[in-house]
């Protein structure tokens, strides 16, 4: 019962020895996949929204596709194939990190389509009455209000991603589900270890969404 | 009927009514005008406890509406209320519309409330229309179809708000016709209007209300005959000019 | 390269199950996880959205809670703690199969997102509806009941469609806990035949198509239920 619950064994040694290397990882996955999927996500809004088909079709088949598969499924899938395509074998944590980076895209892509789509057509028309090309009215003008409008939801797809590293699980990588997962194995105390894994998680995830929420009240209110 | 005693209301710290007094006799057609934001649609919310109120009372026909104890389904159930944007329900058909609280509220059987139902929409002219959805119905269309439904239920009275401000100008008489013939038979009203055409036809009293107290309460004849207030004297410059 | 599909009509070593037969079992199996969780996660989440519309502070806060609760917790975690934690702190629940632990650790993690849907649904509608129902004598639980959710639902059939084609890909973290559906499918048929191209592509097309096949389920839901002369309705 809930009295048998032995916490004794959360001490120092156990976060450095265990727990530190799992959120490293954790918070690194989290990051680079959100900074390179927001990019490699806007460039497929953008070619999504060209009105040239053979930008368009491509972007919109990748997307799709990456949507309708399970994220395990598509972590597996690249854990099967890096290896063949180069011809060597990767580590599970380099060949996670690319998956979640191309992953997010498809879904940060959507975030910024409808980001792009917010912004008043007048915009861009102003952009070019004052002489600004295609890009320069995007990257100078849509971009940037898109981006800002769009803020609090890339914030949240990424609360969700940092959720979803932990399925890094399927193929090995040490996270910081791993880290209390080792712990409790080591110490066999492995329901406590869950325990304070879900703690953990929760910590952060409720921390970031509340900030979130501010934000989002700010955001309205400038607006 | 209708007796409101010093009824006081805040929502957080914002004062919208303060020690509201009138009542409403048996068969009278009191009409409430007021500039907006002055409290009206709280105070005609507060009769039938739509809204909750800190301080005073209301009793309709002995009952308190603010007591503990009272029933206010029940109590609802013989307050008909017509809203300014209609506020059918989408989903049901206009007779379902009409059926729905007869048959869950009154217990009344399906067929008996169908028939009562449809003799209502023949009152208001629309009996063509009984199996279309809201939707499908002009707002005219739409506020008679409300009427009917408040008066499916066999109300002891009527409360309206606004119920002609959502309609185009061309509907509004479809409309105050129906009202008009129900206060000629009789039917105790409260409304909350700014025809000051249907006010001096078929009201006994106007209440003229602003910043969320009741700054007049006269007949009809004394208030567009001689307001005592500044306040009613500007609104009513205002709204007459139209 | 080389596709090779022959292995599928091999027997897995027990002497009559084939590799195809226990893919179909094991999409048997990805269906029933989804589909219980998901009518788990309808009832609750659909209760607890309602509760978070309602007037009464407490209710509404303690729906909130649960919301909070289900959503902030990755859903693996979650499943762990049903698998693992759960059972050891309430032993009458050490025998219950781990199948219905599954169902309800990844029902439970869904009904924080149906009530988040349901909750919004019930707030979009004109708040004159409720006192509509209300001024006729209609009890709070009978405006709930026949006007303010018939309308609500019809208005979150598309983010539920997304969350029930969420539910079929979210069922494939039972993998982890050893229920023997497509994800576990795909990673022990690599393991033992290395055609890992061929089992990966053949769990994913039937990923695709069971996601596909919601999508027109719901579609269909939706124009039953499309009410006349309201938006999309036929005027
Ligand atoms: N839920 C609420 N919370 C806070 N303030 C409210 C709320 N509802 C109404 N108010 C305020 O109470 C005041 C009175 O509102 P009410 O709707 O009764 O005015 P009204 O006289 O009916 O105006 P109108 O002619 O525009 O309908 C307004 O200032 C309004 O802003
Ligand atoms: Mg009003």
């Amino acid at each position: 019962m809930i009295g048998n619950l032995d916490l004794s064994f959360f001490n120092w040694e156990l976060v450095s020895n265990f727990l530190a290397k799992g959120f490293y990882f954790s918070i690194q996955l989290t990051l680079i996949a959100m900074a390179g999927g927001i990019v490699f996500g806007t460039a497929l809004a953008l070619c999504r929204l060209s009105g040239r088909p053979w930008l368009a079709l491509p972007a919109a088949t990748y997307v799709n596709t990456m949507r309708s598969i399970p994220l395990v499924m598509v972590i597996l899938w690249f854990f099967l194939l890096i290896p063949l395509l180069i011809g060597r074998s990767m580590g599970a944590e380099l060949s996670a990190i690319i998956t979640f980076t191309l992953f997010e895209a498809a879904y940060y892509s959507e975030i910024m389509r409808a980001g792009i789509q917010s912004v008043a057509r007048g915009q861009v028309y102003a952009g070019y009455a004052l002489g600004l090309t295609y890009g320069q009215t995007m990257r100078l003008i849509v971009l940037p209000q898109a981006f800002r409008n769009m803020l609090p939801v890339l914030l949240t797809q990424t609360i969700i991603l940092f959720q979803d590293t932990s399925l890094v699980y399927a193929i090995g990588a040490y996270d910081l589900l791993k880290g209390f997962e080792v712990a409790g194995k080591n110490f066999n105390r492995p329901v406590e270890a869950y325990l304070l894994a879900a703690v953990v998680y929760f910590v952060i995830c409720f921390s970031l969404s509340s900030v979130v929420k501010k934000l989002q009240t700010r955001i309205a209110i400038i607006r | 009927m209708i007796e409101i005693k010093n009824v006081s209301k805040w929502y957080g710290s914002f004062q919208v009514l303060t020690k509201c007094s009138t009542s409403v006799k048996k068969g009278e057609v009191v009409v409430v005008c007021g500039p907006s934001g002055s409290g009206k649609s709280t105070l005609i919310k507060c009769v039938n406890a739509l809204e909750p109120f800190q301080e005073g009372e209301v009793v309709i026909d002995g009952t308190s509406v603010g007591a503990a104890g009272t029933d206010l389904p029940r109590l609802r159930s013989k307050v008909g209320m017509v809203f300014q944007h209609f506020e059918l329900f989408p989903h049901l058909s206009i007779i379902e519309n009409l059926t729905l609280a007869q048959v869950k509220v009154l217990n009344r059987s399906a067929e008996a409330a169908r028939d009562k139902g449809l003799a209502l929409l023949e009152r208001v002219g629309l009996t063509a229309h009984a199996d279309k959805f809201p939707g499908q119905l002009s707002g005219g269309q739409q506020q008679r179809v409300a009427i009917a439904r408040a008066l499916a239920m066999d109300p002891m009275c009527m409360l309206f708000d606004e119920p002609t401000s959502a309609l185009d100008p061309e509907m509004i008489n479809e409309v105050l016709d129906v009202m008009v013939q129900l206060a000629q038979e009789g039917m105790t009203m409260m409304c909350v209007t700014h025809e000051m055409g249907f006010a001096r036809k078929v009201a006994h009293r106007v209440i003229f209300m602003d910043k969320g107290e009741i700054v007049e309460d006269a007949t009809k004849d004394d208030f567009f005959g001689k307001p005592r207030s500044e306040r009613a004297v500007q609104f009513l410059s205002k709204i007459l000019q139209h | 390269m080389h596709l090779e599909w022959g292995f599928f009509l091999r027997d897995i070593g027990d002497g009559e199950t084939t590799y195809l037969s226990w893919l179909f079992s094991a999409w048997g199996w990805t269906l029933a996880v989804a589909g219980c969780a998901w009518v788990l996660a309808l009832l609750l989440g659909s209760v607890v959205g309602t509760l978070r519309t309602m007037q009464v502070t407490w209710v509404a806060r303690l729906a909130n809670a649960w919301v909070e609760l289900f959503r902030n917790i990755p859903l693996l975690v979650q499943i762990f703690l049903w698998y693992h934690v759960i059972p050891s702190l309430i032993p009458p629940l050490r025998d219950v199969p781990s199948f219905v632990l599954v169902v309800f650790g990844l029902g439970l993690f869904t009904s924080s997102r149906v009530a988040e849907q349901v909750r919004a649904g019930i707030q979009s509608l004109p708040h004159g509806q409720r006192h509509a129902g209300m001024a006729l004598g209609l009890t709070t639980a009978q405006t709930y009941r026949y006007v303010l959710l018939p309308m609500a639902f019809r208005i979150v059939i598309p983010p539920l469609t997304s969350e029930a084609m969420n539910i079929i890909k979210n069922s494939s973290v039972a993998f982890a806990v050893s229920i023997s559906e497509l994800t576990l499918f795909a990673m022990q048929a690599q393991e033992e035949t290395s055609r890992g191209v061929e089992v990966y592509l053949a769990v994913t097309t039937l990923y695709i198509i069971t996601a596909m096949t919601i999508n027109r389920l719901m579609a269909l839901i939706e124009k039953r239920v499309r009410v006349p002369g309201y938006v999309g309705g036929d005027r």
